[in-house]
């Protein structure tokens, strides 16, 4: 009701200021004449009608002033009105407005970059559907130290069957193949899925028709394909009619039913084929990662139950496969990034928002210090009649406004820092590319301009109208402010000093990692060696083609005078996957040890740099441990990494030994003929692997090659290319790397977090050092009088000196104690990501507390000597 | 105490303003004079009180005003009421009467 009236009121306020203005005058103007009028009538003479007149309306600018309080809108009058004094402040002043804004600007860029990579990894969503009821499903064997395993294809089918918990259950099968029709052979990722999986994801093909249930029944490969969005754009064209066409992927033609909807990268670039079911599925290989959709009002744990007691019949029935099966659920939102990443990720946050509080800390001193010097002009505003609620607001307005200026430089700050970190980073920060100054980030900025503007106004407002007038009035400008406020302003320095310190040690303690990680014993050699991979189809492995081409390509590569060695493996180091096996001697009943198994061409253990510690490397006559039906059985030897050997057989002899191999599935025996140095596998911060290395062979093929080179070994590439092109154009090359690069890349995650803390601690050192600098200098300007009235009586430079300077260390070594006691405290969340240091260092600290107190005794050095330098005389003449 | 110094109470202004302009338009002059009529003086209403009564009434939108010729011939400016303040009125009326017949039951009891 009445709205219609209020908002057009409003409009003419607001718009038609004049115009309202004017109308008043007159309504006054003609009030007064009508009763100057009336009081003639009533027998007054028209000179004291005129003073009688005036004295009731009590002073036209008053009325109106009273008048235009009670208009809608008066808020936005007065609001301008303070916005404006407000800028005028900040104008008159550009010192205190450039330092204030460059110290935000730096404070709030590095909260913005790190919010953006934040929202875009942790808080963006899924493009799926309902992805909180999205969870992977994993096999464990918790007796034998397994707690996250891929499923076998056979437990895959029976959870999909007997559970009652999930509306869909999907499972896909990593693969890759050789297509070709599209210029020279290429590798693309071609994964097995079930006919569900699209389902339980929740994503609806945007061309064409999803795997049906037909797809994958009756137990023979259907030759359908449905292909990734990019794929689909890259290769052809966004084409509409790609229903339909044939894709020849490892020579064999398969129709493109579906286009999948853009995604998540690893959805995008890719190819689908259906596996069928078998009745024959095998139940020992771990090769199928699983996703369910929990149905609607089912728990995670109820879900737990369910699959448990699947788990038990599995067991039962299965003794031998399945003996001491579990699973275990990781919710959807760790698929964008690892439990690290994350951890990592609210580290840097933690970081930054430390940093954003010094620079709002520093602009509280710079305001307050302000608030000091103009206590003569608040006190004239306060005599003239200013409300103590209209000068806390005032001041408040200036912290805001000062806070709003700082965030729009931080925006253009963190334009350029997301830029540059995209621009040294490739892979390891998943979704760092889609990183950016979107509608969040624009909120998250306004938002910490709001907190901080009331942070760092707090104190200055609060302060502002409490000083007594007289007193100031009388002092003026350079009165000497009250003791509260000298220690408000050595609390705030207390604090940075303390905020600074927790950042420091943060930043120390990864560095330190991170160097202990580069220089860490991996076992292999990285420096000059080439990483290439060289993918063969299924139907190399007949017929021996595949060794035929490993075997001409290693010999021909020998004659080159840059390679020093040259050897292949089925799996990358660092990057690749982690086959592994169960393996002991046939003796043992203990559960046997966990080993990841490696084919390996006899020239591996060279190339990477792997040394033999006993026995024998492989060489022509080992043959691979597979042995197929129609050839007489030989005899099978493996290699072992170091601690494998010495946890089988403790301090035996191990060459000539036997163990089985995947015992607890088979009973295949091989003997030990060699062993080697232990190595890194599985990436820097893990533990050098227990391995078993194979012979490779017909039946057991390798796809990674590495070389080691004399010199660099990127240089060696374009022969590499038209070697294997000579020997076989049909194969393709790709994730062409040196081993530097592949460990490099690796670390990105901790390379990252070490080079930003770095950053954000330098600032925060310079923020930290600006503040002391600041407090310590204004009030050594201050006690100016003081000082020379000291030297006058006799002080000499180096009292005054040392006083200054005790006076300005104080609260910086209070500081450094919080700092130091919050550290100790907090870098117990820093754990999980140090490598080799421990959370308490004792190094680290005492570095920090050194540096940071070295840069408080410079911040009041330099002030202290303009004091050393006051002539007693003029410091006197002041007062 | 002079009767014009009586404070007016809360909302009183209002509906006084309200029930003079019930009758017909009036200028502000005329509004002020005929209140202290109607309450035999003891409500004077001053400028002071008057214009920002009349300005917040007419952005409530009880009231509107016009320019007119006042009764000797000058420019005056008139408010009159508007649906929306002939209901107020009635409200604020009805309020009264319950308040004041309260007040007088409580201040008679005892």
């Amino acid at each position: 009701m009445l709205f219609w009236p209020k908002l057009n009121s409003l409009w003419r306020n607001l718009t038609e200021r004049q115009k309202v203005e004017a109308d008043l005058a007159n309504e006054i103007r003609s009030y007064r004449e009508l009763l100057e009028e009336q009081k003639i009538r009533e027998g007054a003479d028209p000179v004291t009608a005129r003073r009688e007149a005036s004295i009731e309306l009590g002073g036209a600018e008053k009325l109106k002033e009273e008048v235009r309080d009670v208009r809608r809108g008066a808020a936005f009058d007065v609001l301008g009105a303070e916005l404006r004094q407000s800028l005028r402040g900040l104008r008159r002043n550009p010192s205190l407005t450039v330092l204030g804004t460059t110290m935000l600007s730096l404070g709030m860029g590095a909260c913005i970059v790190v919010f953006s990579i934040f929202q875009s990894v942790l808080l963006k969503p899924l493009p799926f559907r309902e992805a909180n009821r999205l969870l992977t499903i994993s096999e464990t064997r918790v007796d034998r130290g397994i707690d996250h395993a891929s499923f076998s294809e056979a437990n895959f089918w029976d959870v999909r069957s007997y559970n009652h918990s999930f509306s869909e259950v999907g499972a896909y099968h990593y693969d890759e193949a050789n297509l070709t029709g599209f210029g020279p052979a290429e590798k693309v990722v071609a994964c097995e899925v079930s006919a569900g999986f699209f389902r339980t994801l929740g994503v609806s093909p945007v061309l064409g028709r999803d795997f049906s249930y037909d797809d994958d029944r009756g137990g023979f490969r259907n030759s359908v394909v449905m292909v990734g969005n990019k794929f689909w754009k890259t290769r052809f064209g966004g084409d509409p009619r790609v229903l339909g066409k044939t894709l020849r992927l490892n020579d064999k033609a398969y129709v493109v039913i579906g286009v999948l909807p853009p995604g998540e990268p690893w959805i995008d670039d890719q190819l689908y084929m259906p596996f069928g079911y078998r009745p024959d599925a095998d139940r020992t290989s771990w090769e199928f990662q699983v996703m369910g959709r929990l149905k609607p009002g089912v728990t995670g744990e109820a879900a737990q139950a369910d699959l448990a007691q699947i788990a038990a019949s599995l067991a039962q029935s299965f003794p031998k496969e399945d003996k001491g099966i579990g699973f275990v659920f990781t919710p959807s939102s760790t698929w964008v990034a690892s439990d690290t990443t994350r951890r990592a990720l609210w580290v840097l946050l933690g970081a930054v928002t430390f940093l954003l509080l010094i620079a709002c800390l520093n602009i509280a001193n710079l305001l307050l210090a302000r608030g000091t010097a103009r206590m003569r002009e608040i006190a004239v505003r306060t005599a003239l009649g200013a409300s103590r609620a209209r000068l806390t607001r005032f001041v408040m307005m200036e912290s805001l406004l000062l806070n709003g200026l700082g965030a729009a430089a931080g925006l253009f700050v963190a334009y350029l820092g997301i830029g540059l970190i995209q621009s040294v980073e490739i892979r390891g920060i998943p979704r760092l590319a889609d990183a950016g100054l979107n509608t969040w980030v624009l909120a998250f900025a306004v938002f910490i301009a709001l907190v901080t503007g009331v942070l760092s106004g707090l104190a200055p407002a609060l302060q502002a109208p409490a000083s007594g007038i007289a007193a100031a009035l009388r002092d003026g400008d350079r009165q000497t402010s009250s003791r509260g406020q000298g220690r408000l302003r050595n609390v705030l320095v207390t604090g940075e000093v303390a905020l600074s310190f927790l950042l420091l040690v943060g930043a120390g303690l990864l560095i330190r990692s991170f160097k202990e990680l580069m220089t860490v014993d991996r076992g292999f050699h990285t420096e000059n060696r080439l990483m290439f991979t060289v993918s063969m189809p299924g139907s190399y492995w007949e017929k021996g083609i595949g060794k035929q081409f490993l075997d001409r390509f290693f010999e021909r590569l020998k004659t080159n005078p840059q390679v020093l060695a040259a050897g292949a493996v089925n799996q990358r180091p660092v990057e690749g996957g982690d086959p592994g096996m169960g393996i002991d001697t046939p003796q043992s009943s203990a559960p046997p040890p966990w080993a990841g198994w490696r084919i390996v061409t006899p020239g591996y253990f060279a190339a990477v740099g792997l040394p033999l510690v006993r026995g024998r490397l492989f060489d022509e006559n080992d043959k691979p441990v597979w042995i197929p039906k129609d050839v007489p059985p030989y005899p099978r030897r493996v290699i072992l990494s170091d601690r494998l050997a010495k946890q089988i057989f403790k301090n035996e002899d191990p060459i000539g030994k036997k163990v089985v191999l995947w015992k607890g599935q088979s009973s295949g025996l091989a003997e030990v003929v060699g062993v080697v140095g232990d190595s890194r596998e599985r990436g820097l911060a893990e533990n050098p692997t227990l391995t078993v290395y194979l012979p490779y062979g017909t039946n057991a093929l390798t796809s990674e090659f590495v070389v080691h080179t004399r010199d660099n070994p990127l240089a060696l590439v374009p022969t590499i290319r038209s070697l294997v092109g000579q020997l076989d154009p049909n194969l393709p090359i790709s994730d062409v790397r040196s081993f530097d690069q592949v460990v490099y890349r690796s670390v990105a995650p901790q390379r990252l977090n070490a080079i930003l803390l770095s950053i954000f601690s330098v600032l925060a050192l310079l923020l930290a050092t600006t503040g002391i600098y600041g407090v310590l200098s204004y009030s050594i300007t201050r006690r100016t009088p003081e000082i020379g009235l000291r030297v006058a009586l006799g002080a000499t430079r180096s009292n005054i000196l040392g006083m200054t300077i005790r006076e300005g260390l104080r609260p910086a070594l209070i500081g450094v104690l919080l700092g130091a006691i919050g550290a100790f405290w907090l870098s117990r969340y820093l754990a999980t990501l140090l490598f080799g240091v421990k959370p308490f260092d004792a190094v680290t600290y005492l570095a920090v507390a050194t540096l940071l107190l070295a840069t408080a005794a410079l911040a009041c050095y330099i002030p202290g000597r303009r004091a050393i330098q006051t002539d007693p005389a003029s410091a006197l003449r002041i007062e | 105490m002079s009767p014009s110094n009586t404070n007016l109470l809360q909302g009183t202004l209002d509906v006084l303003i309200l029930k003079v302009l019930a009758l017909q338009p009036m200028h502000g002059l005329g509004i002020s004079n005929r209140i202290a009529q109607v309450t035999s003086n003891t409500f004077v209403v001053k400028p002071g009180s008057l214009f920002p009564a009349l300005h917040r009434m007419e952005e409530a939108g009880w009231l509107t005003s016009t320019w007119g010729e006042s009764e000797n011939n000058r420019r005056a400016k008139f408010y009159r009421l508007t649906a929306a303040g002939r209901r107020q009125l009635k409200q604020e009326t009805d309020l009264w009467a319950r308040i004041s017949a309260a007040m007088a039951r409580a201040l008679k009891a005892t």
